[in-house]
């Protein structure tokens, strides 16, 4: 893999409708948007006339939810020509969706379902990245998803999982932090094993979000601020993988952008003190 | 053994899990309910699947799952039927997308499709018998959202018209715009289509024919009551091979009392249609 195919883009938000008037007005200082591919996977009309103008002064990734790259189903060549066709028009940094299954059988649940961690499971997933990476023509970056229960069926840690789809299908890795945090708690690992453990090499973009705390489990609710164990996590990668291009996720419970810019101004600034932490010869900012 | 077979038999394995678990989440009355129906999980049931802890159960585990799938499809389509929310209130809505989700589970990958069968159920739903008008109520709801994502196109103005010799006019075909479209409906729609729905809809709406039309101008999707000369006229060029101008004209004179009056009411419309942007070329 290309480390050049994955640019380093800085710090960005995800690019949602409530800020759609300010951004395209405004246009705001941010290094970056994420869009969520399928919200603009329509014929036409204002979304996609807003896409083309945030397009024309900032970088874009696109980031999809129903790839389903994990269902048993064949993979859905409609939607893949759809994703295509809109990648055509975005020219896209690069295209990013989520190692899970969203739906079988013909129906979709529109939610990120976990996979059982076996070998079997790895190798059906890489094939398929891999032929939806020659449909696009293009490699893409496999999400670690947030997830409340596992498989007995799992012979493998969640890290060997991701690690070892990525290498079977030589695509690249979107790391969530806050997925690993929470993922660490629902499930009771050390989640700087996690961090320690994912090829550093297939790294290209983070994503950082806040979670709700239920008590008996965290939910990736994506409608608070980064919580400050998810930042010293987020600090420890960027001690182990270097800068790499940062995105805060906030999809529910939408504040003004403003706050959000404020968070990736944090990323960007917890992650030099990171960086400046390992430069004078120590380990990273540990949250230990 | 290859490792195509390897693959295949775990395909196959990996289609009985996700069959099994997308029963139990889609289960309109929980995991726990749904488990009682599912007699091949016996003996050691969910467990032997899903890992539990002295937390969560397996089935307290993937009922977090379940919630997600019925809020995240209702808060949807709230957003997608804000009038028809406010005409059946929070509690009726609910019960509506419990029964409709179980009629129409969502099938594409794009959520934006959820809803698009809800005014087709009203119609056989018990909620929507007692209220008549609430499936023409949420087809127009269905019908915004379609006219505001709709393919955009080079709309016929004055000026493209005027660039065509006023003798070939005849026959220049031209159909409606793909965002702009005619409802027919059997109530006045019209009278709730602008209501606030924040609030409780202030009355049923009255019953009488209506031909409404709804377009999208600089993205924002518009609608406006017809009269009968005009809704044939467009329900004409709404064809998907459009209408020649001649045709359209033919429409409205044979409708047209006073046949000396047509051309003046023919030019009002035509000069309203390129303001809006309602026509595109169907010749080209």
């Amino acid at each position: 893999m290309k480390r050049a195919e994955f640019p380093f883009l800085g710090y960005g938000v995800g690019l949602r409708r409530p800020h759609y008037d300010y951004i395209v007005g405004a246009r705001p200082a941010m290094d970056w948007f994420e869009i969520v591919s399928e919200n603009f996977m329509v014929a036409g009309g204002p979304a996609l006339k807003t896409l083309a103008r945030v397009r024309e002064n900032y970088p874009v990734v696109m980031h999809g939810v129903s790839l389903s790259i994990g269902s048993a189903d064949p993979l859905n060549r409609a939607y893949l020509r759809d994703l295509g066709n809109l990648a055509r028009r975005v020219n896209p940094a690069w295209i990013s969706d989520h190692l899970c299954w969203t739906g079988v059988a013909g129906r979709n649940l529109h939610d990120l379902i976990p996979l059982p961690f076996t070998a079997a499971v790895a190798a059906h997933v890489a094939d398929r990245i891999r032929t939806v990476q020659d449909v696009l023509g293009r490699r893409m970056a496999i999400e670690n998803v947030s997830s409340y229960m596992s498989y007995a069926a799992s012979s493998m840690a969640e890290w060997e999982f991701v690690a070892t789809v990525a290498d079977a299908a030589d695509c690249a890795i979107l790391l969530d932090i806050n997925n690993i945090f929470v993922n660490a708690f629902n499930h009771r690992f050390d989640p700087h094993v996690y961090i320690d453990a994912i090829p550093s090499e297939r790294i290209v973009q983070f994503h950082l979000a806040g979670h709700s705390d239920f008590g008996a489990y965290l939910l990736d609710s994506h409608d608070h601020p980064i919580r400050p164990e998810v930042w010293r996590l987020f600090a420890y990668a960027v001690g182990r993988f270097g800068e790499v291009s940062t995105l805060i996720e906030w999809d529910d419970r939408i504040p003004p952008f403003a706050t959000l810019a404020a968070a990736a101004d944090e990323a960007r600034s917890r992650a030099h003190a990171a960086l400046a932490y390992r430069a004078r010869g120590s380990a990273a900012e540990s949250p230990r | 053994m290859t490792r195509e077979d390897s693959t295949s038999r775990a395909e196959l394995e990996l289609g009985d899990l996700q069959r099994l678990l997308l029963r139990l989440i889609a289960a309109p009355a929980g995991v726990a309910d749904a488990l009682a129906r599912e007699p091949a999980l016996a003996p050691h049931g969910l467990d032997a699947i899903i890992r539990g802890d002295e937390r969560m159960t397996a089935a307290e585990r993937l009922e977090i799952y379940a919630n997600a799938y019925f809020y995240r499809l209702l808060d949807v389509l709230k957003e997608d039927y804000p009038l028809t929310l406010a005409a059946l209130g929070d509690d009726n809505f609910h019960n509506l997308i419990t029964d409709y989700l179980l009629e129409f589970p969502p099938t594409e990958p794009s959520i934006h499709f959820a809803g698009r069968s809800l005014a087709q159920f009203l119609l056989v739903h018990p909620l929507g018998a007692a209220r008549p008008w609430l499936a023409e109520l949420a087809t127009f709801e269905r019908a915004t959202l379609e006219a505001l994502h709709a393919a955009d196109a080079a709309a016929l103005d004055a000026a493209a018209m005027r660039a065509i010799p006023v003798g070939a006019w005849p026959s220049v075909a031209m159909r409606l715009a793909p965002a702009a479209r005619v409802l027919e409906f059997a109530w006045r729609i019209d009278e709730l289509a602008g209501a606030n729905p924040q609030v409780t809809l202030p009355h049923p709406p009255r019953r009488s024919p209506l031909a409404m039309l709804l377009w999208r101008r600089a993205g924002e999707v518009l609608f406006r009551p017809l009269e009968l000369l005009e809704s044939a006229a467009l329900v004409l060029a709404g064809r998907p091979q459009g209408a020649r101008f001649e045709e359209i004209c033919e429409r409205i004179a044979d409708h047209w009392t006073d046949p000396a009056a047509a051309p003046a009411a023919i030019d009002r419309m035509l000069a309203r249609w390129l303001n809006d942007g309602l026509m595109v070329r169907a010749d080209r």
